[in-house]
């Protein structure tokens, strides 16, 4: 049928194109594939510079005639490169076309790959050469902005945090809102464990046809990380890559000087101090890695070494990392069993610092001194170490003495090994069996001596100094066996797969921590005997968890069927249980079917390579975030006389089952020449949230329990360009655009609408910031429209719905007579990214672009700092130009919601090949790489990069949520935030 | 192989795993039914033991002694105190002065957290009840619950009278809900009504002098409160009865109110202040630290800084730097104080005034004065004035007289081991006189009972009461013990203006039910009237 449509197409473009031809010369040939010899029917010929042009007939010989003047044709057929052919002196050419690389791309999609011609679903590669470049530590860093759809955002530049990831906006309410990571196959893997240098590719399978097979955790999209391997017979390359980097704070929070502070009316303590300069510093990294690859006959190899060592721009903040790979494939028994084997290790050193340092920095007094001996008035700066502090001042505390006395030291080793062994049972059956343990140990250490105001006690008579210990073991086992079934029928091909899957991962952590110790002598928590708190009972905490076996069973299979190399079919059906579900809900069923066509074969599109428009329909879901949430829970009770009892903390759900998500994805992907496009539109239904919900305090006892409420819908769209504008031998030029756009309706929820995102104190406790509605978008910031500034220094709100009456307690929030509005919306409405490389030469240069546009941010340092609150004099002041003059009240409004768009240039790199003739080396490449150098925002906060999920007040040296994040509450920048910075990275990448 | 038993073979493989599909999910690190070890009696009294110490227990986790539960309810909204705010400090998206100018609604925080505190402790009680208890223990806990339901009855009126845990209930009239307390109370007395010639020896209660669990006289007491706001719950007065269970407590002389010669050692002297006395003698006694097993004490919650926390006055009341005066553990959070007008009802030489309040210029533990490097009022020296300059927005952080009653000790913790009392003789004199002169119609007839208080509290004795002059008294006597919005809403006083608060409609009386629960009920709570 196609080739009938082809020949008929061919035939009438010959006849048309005859018709205008009147010949000068005529050019015949025979256009064959470079790999098998086969002629190629209907490969395009066109004479370069004009219009003139023919297809190949059935034997692959063309016959076309070139213009006076011409001389080069061009050749391109789908699936292969295009190439030009010299035509000056001669009537008859060959031509040898090389498979394209662009179009036969293999995509990994779980279980399996696919050429990207045949794939149906939203499915995007993005390989190393076109990864963020820098001083990059985070692997999802190296993503940022280059999916479209696909959120990366690590706010601040603390060396030791992690990015949020979202694919397509929020996809779970209640558990794991971050995708899948599968690494070389092992689900569920950890990206910590990989070192940017090691990784070959990324896939990111963004719809719900594409996730569906890994099922129940497929819900936030699935991140396929392919590490380097070594090649078949290939001679063995060892590769230096080395860089050195510098960083340096940018956009810190406008805070007054000494000087501006007392002018403003601040209490004058008579030194004059920049708290910000103190605690932060130029970081210095620099990061090693070494790697060996090559094969012998059938085996191949590769193994790497990187080591990083990274200072934060906070004093006493950053990590040294040791990361080793090997990877090992081999083949044997006539090429029937193969088996691949990957390992890795990885041990982590990090002085996670103290955030905190950068919060105090921002609002103490500019006006005290770093050290009690310039104190104005009578000062025992030995209590604290020879630090000032401002004693009885609620949530203050010297930023110098909390960055430089206390230590808040992690260690993290990683280990993870697998195993892949293939039997080629026959031609069309392969069975697999794949194995793979991960282990992570990590163990946290805090430690805040006899001297330390914050945390430490240091005006305590009882508590001085605190040491804390944290020891957590995890484990994950993977067992998988799985086959795949080839059928070729007549011009079809169909190919099965089927298996089965076991996940297991277990838990185990302790906590304890004393203090009281007897002086600053020593660093006690090596020698914890020591503590005072040890004679008194209850002073000494300790906590210990082990989990239940956590298990995930899986049976899953997929049937994808191309016919005529131009209509791709995919269908894909898991059935998957857990361990953390209700007993009356144990087991999902995960279908998924999706379509594409390749149109531009069947319209006969000469001059486009692919036009392929695709369907899929997929459901996934997302799992209970912990163990035991369908179960009841006690805590235990102490009473003065040692009795012990427990009373009822959760109560028990045996329906709770696992959040579940439907999605449809429409996409077309068009490729013509040097230009090619993507588009992907979106529905997503989110259903059955996992939610601690507020139940019935009467009937279960407790007033909250885990159930499954509410539904989300998320529409969007996805654009993808890239355009080749110069591509010649001396200089190339290549832009690429990705542009994404959501929104995310809360459908139905536990109650008609709530506030969440409490502001905090000092003073803004019940001030809930974000309102969360049935029938509106998440993330909306809620509250007051401030006005004016009355007589006395308050501010005057607006009355909203006019009735005369002003209602702007928080507790009204919800109440109809509110006068509240929405003051913005915490989630951006698009998101771009915009990359050129350029190279001319041996240099290349490649900019990166990012931006977003619609969000807001609320500026919590401005809403509890910026008014010159007479009872808060001891505080320095924020002061912005979006300050108002005389305002003497603290009261959250619209005035601290800030609109927090941003274009940045996020990574600028230029580099340089150099060629060695001798001394062993092949090649060497030197880089220069800014990142971060320009921000445009009218954001006057730390960071205008979106906050998508609220980590929660904290206050007076508390911790805010250490585990759970509010993924309902986007939008507010909190002030234990790690500021952002711009680095300068000098790179060597050496080739032996 | 032949091609088909090859594939045969593949799946094979594959069926052979799916044997292995168990999922049951085994909490070995959680707790999930209950568990209960008798402690080891240490001399400082048990604390209800073996089946009980979890429901005893809900005692210190009601909401008793800190911020945000009952006490702040029972407390804020009344003439005795209020946080004020002070510049950003403690504006708290007005919750606070919701509370203290009655202005709080169904979405109030706290009256949600009362409301889930008073639950949760009720479904302890109630798991207690399903297992096995002697007689004994049956009737404590069931006079332990109907405690609960009062507190419940007292503030949101019509609640579900659940007795089962896991069980529904439909929404009670708050009169049926009066019922249900009255009858659990008397039913774990052993008999069928109070009266002068009630007999009490087939109770299955005891008589045993162990404050921290009900006996009798611990459930009469509960009754006389029940009974003297009977009018208010159900329109119909109860003054006999609240007069007879009053009068069986003080005929028993089981009790003693702690006057001269009733001390206890100071814990909260500083060595180098000369005017700290070493002693705690008479009221004071009756609230420090040490305040175990007191003669006054009927019915207390056994707080203790170790094991028994729950009671946070030291954080809720003192100003930052009166961390230095008692050596407190943490810095103390500035929150709660003593309106000025009610600090001025004591006369100079009530030894309540000095026993339950904290002001004037405030010195260290060496007896030098304590500095506030912040301070707002110009002067560094910390200074608690009686006068509140203003309840927002900017109230001077030294402003207002803090409670400080329930006294502190040096070197004290964040949790404090004083206990606290739900009855004591006292009140139980009170509770006689006020019910004798609205039964008769007399305040006078409370004369005698008001002067055994005035006398303990070395202040001239009344020659004549009113009813206003009664409720003051109240008010000094019960001053922190969460009574006061039950006894203003009694007097009538509850709706009147004071200080920053305007006068207030009645439907106050009764807190809303809160949304939260409303919504969680599907339908089976409806809000009372007015809100």
């Amino acid at each position: 049928m196609k080739k009938l449509f082809q020949h008929g197409l061919a035939v009438g473009l010959v006849l048309l194109f005859a018709g205008f031809s009147y010949g000068q010369k005529t050019v015949t040939g025979t256009i064959y594939d470079g790999e098998t010899n086969e002629s190629l029917i209907g490969a395009n010929v066109l004479v370069k510079g004009t219009d003139a042009g023919t297809i190949t007939d059935i034997d692959g010989t063309f016959s076309v005639d070139v213009p006076a003047g011409a001389n080069t044709l061009v050749i391109s057929y789908t699936g292969y490169q295009d190439q030009e052919v010299d035509v000056t002196g001669t009537s008859s050419v060959t031509v040898m076309l090389d498979k394209g690389q662009l179009l036969d791309e293999i995509v990994v999609v779980g279980y399996g790959s696919q050429s990207e011609k045949e794939i149906t679903s939203a499915v995007v590669k993005v390989d190393a050469e076109d990864f963020n470049q820098g001083n990059i530590t985070d692997p999802a860093q190296l993503l940022q902005g280059k999916v479209a759809g696909l959120q990366v955002y690590n706010r601040g530049g603390d060396p030791n945090g992690n990015s949020t990831i979202r694919l397509r906006g929020l996809s779970t309410v209640g558990s794991n809102a971050e995708p899948l990571v599968v690494i070389d196959g092992i689900i569920g893997a950890s990206l910590d464990n990989v070192d940017p240098n090691d990784i070959e590719s990324i896939n990111v399978l963004k719809d719900g046809s594409a996730a569906a097979i890994y099922g129940s955790r497929g819900s936030s999209g699935v991140i396929i990380v392919t590490t380097k391997s070594g090649g078949k017979d290939e001679e063995i390359q060892l590769t230096y890559n080395g860089q050195l980097s510098t960083s340096s704070p940018v956009n810190s929070v406008q805070n007054m000087t000494a000087a501006e502070f007392v002018a403003a009316g601040g209490t004058d303590l008579g030194s004059s101090t920049d708290w910000l300069d103190e605690v932060t510093r130029a970081g210095l990294s620099h990061i090693h890695s070494l790697s060996a690859s090559g094969g012998i006959g059938n085996s191949s190899f590769r193994v790497s070494t990187n080591f990083r060592n990274v200072d934060g721009i906070l004093t006493n903040s950053g990590f040294d990392q040791f990361n080793t790979r090997v990877n090992l494939s081999t083949k044997a028994f006539n090429d029937k069993l193969s088996i691949d084997f990957n390992s890795s290790f990885t041990n982590r050193d990090q002085q996670n610092g103290f955030v905190e340092a950068l919060r105090y920095a921002v609002l103490y007094n500019p006006t005290a001194p770093v050290f009690g001996d310039q104190s104005p008035f009578p000062f025992n700066s030995e209590q604290f170490g020879g630090y000032f502090e401002t004693l009885g001042l609620f949530d203050s505390f010297n930023p110098v003495a909390i960055a430089n006395l206390n230590r808040n030291d992690g260690q993290r080793r990683e280990f993870n090994y697998g195993a892949t062994l293939g039997y080629r049972l026959m031609d069309a059956l392969t069975v697999n069996f794949r194995f793979a343990r991960q282990e992570t140990d990590y163990a946290n250490q805090i430690y805040y001596p006899t001297t330390s105001n914050f945390n430490g006690g240091a005006t305590s008579p009882t508590r001085k100094g605190l040491a804390e210990f944290y020891q957590q073991d995890l484990t994950f086992n993977l067992y998988e066996y799985y086959a795949t079934y080839l059928a070729d029928v007549g011009n079809s091909s169909l190919t099965l797969t089927g298996g089965y899957s076991y996940q297991e991962d277990t838990f185990r952590d302790n906590f304890f921590s004393l203090g009281d110790f007897p002086n600053n002598e020593y660093d006690f928590s090596g020698i914890v005997e020591a503590s005072q708190d040890l004679q008194e009972a209850g002073f000494i905490g300790a906590n210990s968890n082990v989990s239940p076996d956590s298990k995930i069973i899986a049976f899953f299979g997929r049937a994808n069927l191309v016919v005529d190399n131009a209509i791709f079919l995919s269908a894909a059906l898991r059935r998957e249980g857990s361990t953390r579900l209700g007993t009356n809900n144990k087991w999902g069923l995960f279908p998924s079917l999706s379509a594409g066509v390749d149109l531009a074969n069947y319209l006969g599109m000469s001059n486009v390579d692919l036009f392929k428009v695709r369907l899929g329909y997929g459901v996934t879901g997302s799992l209970p975030p912990l163990p035991g949430l369908s179960q009841p829970q006690r805590q235990i009770v102490n009473a003065p006389d040692g009795a012990v009892s427990t009373e009822l903390t959760r109560a028990a759900n045996d329906s709770l089952k696992w959040e579940s998500k439907a999605e449809i994805n429409f996409g077309i992907d068009y490729a013509a020449g040097r230009f090619s496009a993507s588009l992907d539109l979106y529905n997503r239904d989110i259903s059955d949230f996992i939610l601690n919900r507020a139940v019935d305090a009467a009937i279960f006892g407790f007033n909250r329990r885990w159930e499954n409420a509410g539904k989300l819908n998320t529409k969007g769209i996805e654009l993808a360009l890239n355009y080749d504008v110069v591509n010649n031998s001396n200089f190339t030029y290549n832009t690429g655009v990705v542009l994404s756009t959501y929104k995310t309706i809360l459908e139905e929820y536990v109650v008609p609408a709530e506030t969440r995102g409490n502001l905090g104190a000092p003073g803004q406790n019940g001030t809930n910031m974000i309102l969360v509605e049935e029938g509106e978008e998440i993330g909306r910031i809620w509250g007051p429209v401030f006005e004016s500034v009355d007589a006395e220094g308050s501010p005057v709100f607006r009355d909203v719905n006019g009735d005369g009456m002003l209602v702007t307690a928080q507790d009204k929030a919800l109440d109809p007579e509110v006068d509240f509005e929405v003051l913005g919306n915490g989630t951006p409405d698009l998101e771009f990214g915009w990359t050129n490389q350029l190279s001319f030469g041996k240099w290349s240069v490649n900019a990166f672009i990012r931006g977003a546009f619609g969000h807001s941010l609320v500026n919590t340092f401005r809403a509890f700092y910026e008014p010159r609150v007479s009872t808060q004099s001891s505080y320095n002041y924020i002061d912005t130009p979006k300050g108002e003059e005389g305002l003497t009240t603290a009261r959250f409004s619209s005035l601290y919601v800030e609109k927090a768009d941003f274009v940045k240039i996020d990574n600028l790199t230029i580099s340089r090949g150099i060629d060695f003739g001798a001394g062993g080396i092949d090649g060497a490449v030197v880089s220069l790489t800014l990142q971060n150098p320009l921000v445009i925002t009218g954001y006057t906060g730390t960071d205008p990069e979106p906050s998508l999920v609220d980590s929660g007040a904290a206050d007076n040296g508390g911790r805010g949520f250490v585990n759970t994040q509010d993924v309902l509450s986007p939008g507010i920048e909190r002030r234990n935030s790690y500021f952002a910075s711009r680095s300068v990275t000098l790179g060597l990448n050496l080739k032996f | 192989m032949n091609k088909f038993s090859k594939i045969l073979f593949a799946f094979a493989m594959i069926s052979l795993a799916s044997a292995c599909t168990d999922l049951e999910e085994d909490l070995v690190g959680d707790i999930t039914t209950e568990i209960s070890l008798d402690g080891i009696d240490t001399g400082g009294g048990s604390g209800g033991g073996g089946a009980l110490t979890g429901a005893y227990a809900e005692l210190r986790n009601a909401g008793t002694a800190n911020h945000f539960g009952y006490y702040s309810v029972q407390e804020l909204t009344t003439d005795e105190m209020c946080i004020a705010a002070k510049g950003g400090d403690w504006f708290d998206g007005g919750i606070l002065i919701e509370l203290h100018q009655h202005t709080y609604g169904p979405t109030h925080a706290m009256l949600n957290n009362t409301w889930v505190q008073q639950y949760n402790a009720i479904t302890t009680v109630n798991e207690a009840l399903a297992g096995n208890l002697d007689a004994n223990q049956e009737a404590q806990a069931r006079a332990l619950r109907a405690y609960f339901y009062y507190r419940l009855l007292d503030l949101y009126g019509s609640v579900k009278l659940v007795t089962t845990p896991g069980s529904d209930a439909p929404q009670s009239s708050r009169t049926d809900v009066f019922n249900f307390v009255e009858t659990e109370l008397l039913a774990a007395l052993g008999i069928s009504e109070v009266s002068a010639s009630m007999d009490l020896t087939n109770s299955p209660l005891g008589t045993d002098n162990n404050p921290y669990q009900i006996n009798q006289f611990g459930a009469l007491g509960i009754l006389s409160k029940l009974y003297l706001n009977s009018e208010v719950y159900t329109g119909t007065p109860r003054w006999g009865e609240a007069a007879a269970a009053a009068s069986y407590i003080i005929d028993s002389g089981v009790y003693q109110l702690c006057g001269d010669g009733c001390a206890v050692s100071n814990l909260g002297k500083r060595p180098g202040v000369d005017t700290d006395p070493d002693m705690l003698e008479g009221y004071p006694a009756v609230f420090g630290p040490n305040n175990d097993n007191n003669p006054e004490h009927i019915f207390v919650v056994n707080f203790d800084e170790v094991s028994g926390g729950g009671m946070n006055f030291s954080q809720m009341n003192l100003h930052y730097s009166s961390q230095f005066t008692w050596n407190l553990q943490s810095q103390p959070w500035n929150g709660y104080a003593s309106l000025e007008e009610f600090y001025n009802s004591y006369e100079d030489s009530d030894v309540r005034k000095g026993a339950n309040f904290i002001v004037g210029e405030q010195l260290d533990f060496g007896g030098s004065a304590i500095l506030d490097y912040a301070s707002d009022d110009g002067n560094l020296v910390l200074n608690y004035t009686p006068n509140i300059n203003e309840l927002q927005p900017n109230s001077l952080r030294e402003a207002g007289a803090r409670p400080g009653k329930f006294s502190f000790k040096q070197l004290g913790r964040n949790d404090m081991s004083n206990d606290y009392p739900i009855v004591r003789l006292g009140e139980v004199y009170l509770i006689r006189g006020e019910a004798m002169a609205r039964m008769a119609g007399d305040w006078n007839m409370a004369l005698d009972d008001v002067n055994v208080i005035r006398e303990r509290a070395k202040v001239a004795p009344f020659s004549s009461v009113t009813a206003d002059s009664f409720l003051e008294e109240r008010g000094r006597e019960m001053f922190q013990e969460s009574a006061r919005r039950t006894d203003l809403i009694r007097f009538g006083a509850y709706n009147g203006t004071w200080w920053e608060k305007p006068a207030s409609e009645p439907f106050r009386n009764i807190f809303p039910i809160p949304d939260e629960q409303i919504q969680a009920s599907g339908g089976t709570l409806s809000q009372n009237p007015g809100y």
